[in-house]
């Protein structure tokens, strides 16, 4: 018998970067988008097939917040990782997930994370440079490229979130 | 380091201990085996073994000189209890923390607490009162709301079925059954199902177990425990008031959602149908019970939700739950049709019983009238044979009985005989007739009673005739003879012939003997003449043996002694003088014995004259007193 493990996963990102597009396209959804907007969270799940078990990635999909301050903090409560998505053509957002996870990591202690830079089929427009994301990797951040569009390394991304979560 | 050293010498310096920790002997032959392996020309045999030797104890500075000194260290830390309190303290965190893990600390601490906890509320109740008030007062006011609810649920179900077909018949179920209407119009109007329970982790909102009634249908229930979380996150964000609160209850159309919190885990029912408030309390049940069992469990869930499964079990009961209107309809006995024919039943019961006592209750006054008429029949007869009444009519009339007739005075009285029938009188009408019978011994009776019967006189009925037996004064039985004569003609005739007349016999020779004796007066003289007291002897004699007779015949004698006188002289003076001479002679019988009693005295005066004569003979012959014997019965 595999064993099945729930993890809560918090979807954080500033405004527009295609959260919720990572999460429609790749994630059997049920509740409607409306949710985010009155009720400010939308709760997704996504299964992980690892080789001894299976995880299911509770997702929550918090409203886009560029005001970091708006952010409803509750939601993260008892999360066991989340997943930063910033818009490689917008470098802005980048500092917004950067911003959040001191935010996260300020309340919650340090949680495992991976960060997707979305967008990934408009590599050509990308404004982030590779300089900064090497540097991320070298603090030992788990960063992805990712299009919500194509579906590239979105798998891969919450994958490893899965894998990190399930030691 | 100065002091230290100086200790080390104060050691070596002092006297010698003699440490039985130390085998010298085997020291000495140690110390004789190093030195062969130096020199091994030397002597193979330690010789003599001292037991004090200060090399030894240089020795042993020499080695362990310096952990001594440790030693020494920490022993004063240890026994100094300032020293010791310093050094556990700086250590003592770091240690529990180390240990949190292990449940045993809590189980060591847990007395130690409890007895803090105890004497802190002795010393200031209002400390531990300050630190749980949070906490009790939104529960406490959690739990009044829930029961005026549930009051009011009752209150309103009851109201709205009080007065219609299908309310009365609930009353008569709650009477039944006795339990309350408000109960009753409950069980009926609160038709629900549990469809979904989950039992949700608080912390991460995930779902730790969820179990589905079989035909219920519902989304992902990892995402939905997930959801409510938000949604009470949401809540309890969204409006101040409610921090330490969540959503306890939502409606959608039919759908209730009800959430039970509890210190890690949150329970939520999702009912179809109007739920009873009282099922707040049952899911609370549950839920502090799955606390109870694995709170350790519970407490360290990380997203592995395998091995819950008696935490399953339990929520099962939960979603069993539930009050279906066709489980009553399949259930209900037609307790109508039965009511009615218990009714039915029990009036011709009634009416059975009724006919049946009114039966008994005439058979009863059946028997009883005719044991009165008997009773009334028999006296009627005992006074038919009775002498002296003859009955015209007997029978009942208006409830009672009748009688009338003829009744001689002298026969049985009626009333007597009916007061020994034990004959109630007031229920009896009388109406009697005196008359006077012919019949012997009728005729006996009043004879009896007017002729004043001597002792010695008996009547008895012989045929058709009285006849007295016996004897009797002549003056009885010509009284008695009399009365004979006024019997009524055709009736018993009075027969005196078997009577004798006492006067016929010795008493009658005995008076016509004392009547024959006459004493004399000289003229004027109202003393016997001289001459005579053989007279009076002889009268006395008769005269006692007179009263004696008399006696033994049980009748009265009366002798009249009469004084006479002649006619010369007054009337008057005659009168008296006569009246003496009787009296002087009623003296002198006196004085021979005789009874006074016996005798009577009367002066007859010049009037009742032996001889009618002028002669001195005749008038000598009218000086007398004479005897009337007269015998009366």
């Amino acid at each position: 018998m595999t064993v099945t493990l729930q993890k809560k996963i918090c979807m954080l990102g500033g405004f527009s970067v295609g959260k919720t597009s990572l999460v429609k396209r790749f994630v059997a959804s049920v509740f409607s988008e409306s949710y985010l907007t009155t009720v400010g969270v939308k709760i997704d799940k996504k299964t992980v097939e690892l080789s001894d078990r299976t995880v299911n990635l509770i997702l929550w999909d918090l409203a886009g917040e560029d005001e970091i301050s708006s952010l409803r903090m509750t939601y993260l409560r008892g999360a066991a990782g989340y997943v930063l998505v910033a818009d490689g053509t917008r470098p802005s957002t980048l500092e917004v997930a950067l911003s959040l996870r001191r935010r996260v990591e300020a309340d919650f202690g340090p949680l495992p994370f991976v960060l997707l830079l979305n967008k990934n089929d408009l590599r050509k427009e990308w404004t982030i440079r590779d300089e900064e994301i090497d540097r991320l990797k070298q603090d030992g951040w788990w960063v992805r490229s990712t299009s919500a569009r194509t579906g590239e390394g979105v798998d891969d991304a919450f994958g490893t979130l899965a894998e990190q979560l399930a030691r | 380091m100065s002091a230290s050293a100086a200790a080390k010498l104060e050691w070596l310096a002092g006297p010698f201990s003699d440490d039985p920790g130390i085998d010298r002997k085997a020291l000495a032959g140690l110390l004789v085996e190093l030195a062969r392996n130096l020199e091994p020309q030397f002597g193979s045999e330690p010789n003599g073994v001292r037991p004090i030797d200060p090399r030894l104890e240089q020795l042993r500075t020499l080695l362990v000189g310096p952990e001594i000194e440790m030693l020494s260290r920490l022993s004063e830390v240890i026994e100094d209890p300032e020293q010791l309190a310093v050094a556990v303290g700086r250590i003592l965190p770091a240690a529990i923390a180390q240990v949190s893990n292990d449940g045993r600390l809590g189980d060591v601490l847990a007395p130690a607490l409890e007895k803090a906890t105890q004497s802190s509320i002795r010393s200031d109740p209002r400390t531990l009162l300050n630190i749980l008030y949070p906490l009790i007062v939104p529960a406490i006011r959690k739990s009044i709301v829930e029961t005026i609810d549930e009051t009011f649920q009752s209150l309103n179900e009851a109201l709205r079925h009080s007065l219609t077909w299908r309310g009365l018949r609930w009353r008569w179920e709650a009477w039944r059954t006795g339990t309350s209407f408000a109960d009753v119009v409950l069980k009926h109007t609160l038709v629900y199902q549990v469809e979904h329970v989950f039992l949700i982790h608080h912390h991460t909102g995930l779902l730790i177990s969820h179990v589905a009634a079989e035909d219920a249908a519902g989304q992902d229930p990892q995402l939905v425990s997930s959801m409510l979380v938000a949604i009470q996150d949401f809540v309890r964000d969204s409006f101040s008031g409610a921090e330490h609160q969540g959503l306890d209850t939502a409606r959608l159309g039919e759908l209730w959602l009800w959430s039970e919190p509890g210190p890690i885990a949150t329970l939520v029912a999702v009912i179809r149908g109007n739920p009873p408030e009282g099922l707040h309390e049952t899911l609370r049940e549950v839920l502090s019970r799955i606390h109870d069992e694995r709170r350790h469990a519970l407490e360290s869930f990380d997203g592995d939700s395998s091995g819950f499964a008696d935490v399953d079990a339990n929520l099962r009961k939960c979603v069993a739950l539930g009050q279906r209107a066709s489980e009553f309809a399949a259930r209900r006995f037609p307790w109508f049709v039965a009511l009615v024919g218990l009714i039915l039943l029990a009036f011709a019961g009634a009416a059975g019983w009724w006919w049946w006592q009114d039966e008994q209750a005439w058979e009863h006054a059946r028997q009883l009238t005719a044991a009165k008429q008997r009773i009334w029949d028999r006296y009627v007869a005992q006074l038919r044979a009775e002498p002296g009444v003859v009955i015209t009519e007997a029978g009942q009339r208006d409830g009672k009985f009748v009688v009338a007739g003829l009744r001689d005075p002298l026969a049985v009285d009626p009333q007597l005989l009916l007061r020994q029938a034990e004959i109630d009188p007031s229920g009896v009408v009388s109406r009697w007739q005196l008359y006077e019978g012919l019949e012997p011994a009728f005729v006996l009776k009043r004879l009896q009673a007017s002729l004043d019967l001597p002792p010695s006189v008996t009547l008895a009925v012989e045929g058709n005739h009285i006849v007295a037996r016996g004897s009797a004064a002549s003056t009885w039985i010509e009284r008695a003879r009399t009365a004979g004569r006024m019997l009524p003609a055709g009736g018993p005739s009075l027969d005196l012939s078997r009577l004798h007349d006492i006067n016929e016999g010795a008493i009658g020779k005995l008076s016509e003997a004392i009547q024959s004796h006459e004493i004399h007066f000289n003229f004027n003289e109202s003393l016997p003449a001289p001459g005579q007291d053989a007279i009076l002897d002889q009268l006395a004699k008769e005269l006692t043996e007179l009263a004696s007779l008399a006696s033994s015949l049980h009748v009265t004698a009366r002798v009249m002694l009469t004084g006479h006188s002649d006619d010369a002289g007054n009337g008057t003076f005659n009168l008296s003088l006569s009246a003496a001479r009787a009296e002087a002679v009623r003296a002198l019988l006196k004085k021979r014995g005789v009874d006074p009693d016996l005798l009577a005295v009367r002066g007859a005066g010049q009037f009742e004259p032996l001889e009618v004569a002028s002669s001195e003979a005749a008038r000598s012959a009218n000086r007398r007193v004479s005897f009337k014997v007269a015998i009366e019965e």
